[in-house]
C-alpha cells in the first residue's frame, strides 16, 4: 500500500505543465538536431575563405522542374549545348511529378559527362567548390513527414559567414545559413554529385567510388569515352591494381595493345592477386605474338583460386595447343 | 496431381528460356575472353550471375514502369541504358516511393503552420518568406 498525497493538485495543472514542457524539449530537441555543422580544421585551412562560381549560368525552375533546371546549370558550365526544354523530356518523370537520383546521374551520362556523387560531407562540398566544381545537391526543404524535394545547384560559399550560395529554385545566388542549409541538405542523406568531362576527377573522390563512375560511364558510353578519365584516375592513384586494370581495359579495347600491356603490368605489380589482369594481360601478350611472356601470365591467372580461374586455364589450354 | 506438375514444369521452361536469353545481354563479354572492367568490379564485390540477371530483369521492369509513369515511350529506352545495373535496381524496387526532386508544396493548413515554425527555427526551408 502506498499512502495517496493529502494534498492533490488538481490534474489539469499538471497535464498543462507537462505539455509545456514536452513541448519545449522537443522544440529543444529538433534545434539540437540542426545544430551548426562543424567543419575539419584542416578544411578551413585547404580552402579559399569565399568562393564563388559566378560563371554558372542560372536557370529559374518552372512547375516541379528543379531536376532539368539544375542539370542544365552544370552540364552548360561545363560546355554541353543542352538547354531545360531538352532535359525535360530525359530526366522529369511525370507521374512522379519530379526527377529521381538514379535519373539525374544517367541523364548526365547521356550528354558525356561523368556523374561522381562526392561523400556527403560539408568538408567535401566545399572543397568541391574550391575546385571550381558546381555541386548538385538534394535537399528536403520540408521535415521528414511531408517531404519537399529540392535539386539545386551550389555555386559557392563564405566561411566566414557561415553561408552557401546556390542556384535553387527561381532565384540566382541565393544566400543560405550553413545551418539550414546543413538541416536540409541532411534530410536527403547529404545527397551530391559534380558533372565532370572524362579526363577531370572531383577534388575529393577516392579510388573505389571513382571506380564505379567511371565504370558505370563505360557501360553506358564505351570504352573510347571513358578512356580519358582512366588515364587521369590512374594518374592520381598509380599503385591501385583495379585502376590500372581498368585502364588497360580501355586502351586495349581503342586497339592500343602495348600501353594496355603496360597497364596489365602495373596491376599485377600493385596486387599480384588480381587474377583478371594476369589474365587480360597474357591474353593482350598472346595477341601480341609475345607466347613466353602469354604463358606466363596466364599460368599466374590459372594458379589463383577463384572465379577467373575455370576462364584462366582454358585461355591457358589453348594457347599450349596452338603450335608454335 | 498432373496439372500443378505440369505448370511448374511450364513455368521452370519459361524461367529456363527467359533466363537462357539473358546472360549475351548481361555480360557482353568481348569477343578475345577479356575481363570486361564491370564484370571484375562485380565479382570484387561479390556479385554473381543471379544479381547480373536480375540487373536485366530491373531494366525491362523499369523500362514498363517510366511508361506507366507518363515518360514518353520514345525516350525510355535511352534513359534506362544510361542507367547503371545498380541504379536500374534501385529504380526497379523503388521508383514509388524514391525521392523526387520537385520541390512544390503540396500541404495541409496543420502542415503550413508546423512548417512556418520549424521554418523560423531554421529547421526548413519551405517558404521563402522566412528569411
Amino acid at each position: 500500500m502506498t499512502d495517496c498525497p493529502k494534498r492533490q493538485r488538481p490534474p489539469t495543472r499538471n497535464a498543462r505543465l507537462a505539455g509545456v514542457l514536452a513541448l519545449g524539449l522537443a522544440l529543444l530537441l529538433l534545434a539540437g538536431c540542426a545544430s551548426a555543422p562543424r567543419l575539419d580544421e584542416s578544411t578551413r585551412q585547404a580552402v579559399a575563405p569565399r568562393v564563388l562560381l559566378d560563371e554558372v549560368p542560372f536557370h529559374g525552375q518552372r512547375d516541379y522542374q528543379c531536376g532539368p533546371a539544375s542539370l542544365a546549370m552544370v552540364l552548360q558550365h561545363d560546355g554541353v549545348a543542352t538547354d531545360v526544354d531538352a532535359l525535360i523530356p530525359q530526366v522529369f518523370t511525370p507521374g512522379r511529378e519530379g526527377s529521381v537520383q538514379p535519373e539525374m546521374l544517367a541523364t548526365v551520362r547521356r550528354h558525356d559527362r561523368i556523374p561522381f556523387v562526392i561523400e556527403g560531407r560539408l568538408d567535401t562540398l566545399l572543397r568541391e567548390l574550391d575546385a571550381g566544381h558546381p555541386v548538385v545537391v538534394m535537399q528536403n526543404l520540408s521535415l521528414p513527414a511531408w517531404p519537399v524535394w529540392h535539386y539545386a545547384v551550389a555555386i559557392g560559399y563564405d566561411l566566414g559567414a557561415e553561408q552557401m550560395i546556390l542556384h535553387s529554385g527561381m532565384e540566382p545566388a541565393r544566400v543560405e545559413a550553413f545551418r539550414p542549409f546543413d538541416a536540409t541538405w541532411a534530410r536527403s542523406g547529404r545527397w551530391a554529385f559534380v558533372a565532370l568531362s572524362p579526363g577531370e576527377l572531383p577534388a575529393t573522390i577516392d579510388a573505389e567510388a571513382a571506380l564505379q563512375a567511371i565504370g558505370d560511364f563505360e557501360a553506358a558510353r564505351g570504352a573510347a569515352a571513358a578512356l580519358p578519365a582512366w588515364e587521369a584516375l590512374a594518374g592520381r592513384f598509380p599503385a591501385h591494381a583495379m585502376v590500372q586494370f581498368a585502364l588497360g581495359n580501355a586502351r586495349h579495347a581503342q586497339g592500343d595493345g602495348e600501353g594496355a600491356i603496360a597497364a596489365y603490368r602495373a596491376a599485377v605489380s600493385a596486387d599480384d592477386r588480381l587474377a583478371p589482369a594476369w589474365l587480360n594481360l597474357g591474353l593482350a601478350l598472346a595477341g601480341a605474338g609475345r607466347r613466353d611472356e602469354a604463358q606466363d601470365a596466364l599460368s599466374r591467372a590459372a594458379a589463383l583460386p577463384g572465379r577467373w580461374q575455370a576462364r584462366s586455364r582454358e585461355a591457358l589450354e589453348r594457347l599450349e595447343e596452338e603450335p608454335r | 496431381m498432373i496439372k500443378p506438375l505440369r505448370r511448374t514444369l511450364s513455368l521452370l521452361l519459361i524461367a529456363a528460356l527467359v533466363l537462357g536469353s539473358l546472360p549475351v545481354a548481361a555480360a557482353p563479354a568481348p569477343a578475345d575472353g577479356m575481363v570486361t572492367t564491370q564484370d571484375a568490379l562485380a565479382a570484387e564485390r561479390a556479385q554473381g550471375d543471379r544479381e547480373r540477371i536480375h540487373a536485366v530483369l530491373a531494366r525491362e521492369d523499369v523500362r514498363e514502369q517510366l511508361v506507366a509513369q507518363g515518360v514518353d515511350p520514345a525516350e525510355v529506352e535511352a534513359r534506362v541504358a544510361a542507367l547503371s545495373d545498380a541504379e536500374a535496381a534501385q529504380m526497379a524496387d523503388r521508383l514509388d516511393e524514391m525521392p523526387a526532386g520537385a520541390s512544390v508544396v503540396g500541404a495541409l493548413f496543420a502542415v503550413f503552420v508546423i512548417l512556418l515554425v520549424t521554418d523560423i527555427l531554421g529547421l526548413t526551408n519551405v517558404y521563402p518568406f522566412t528569411r
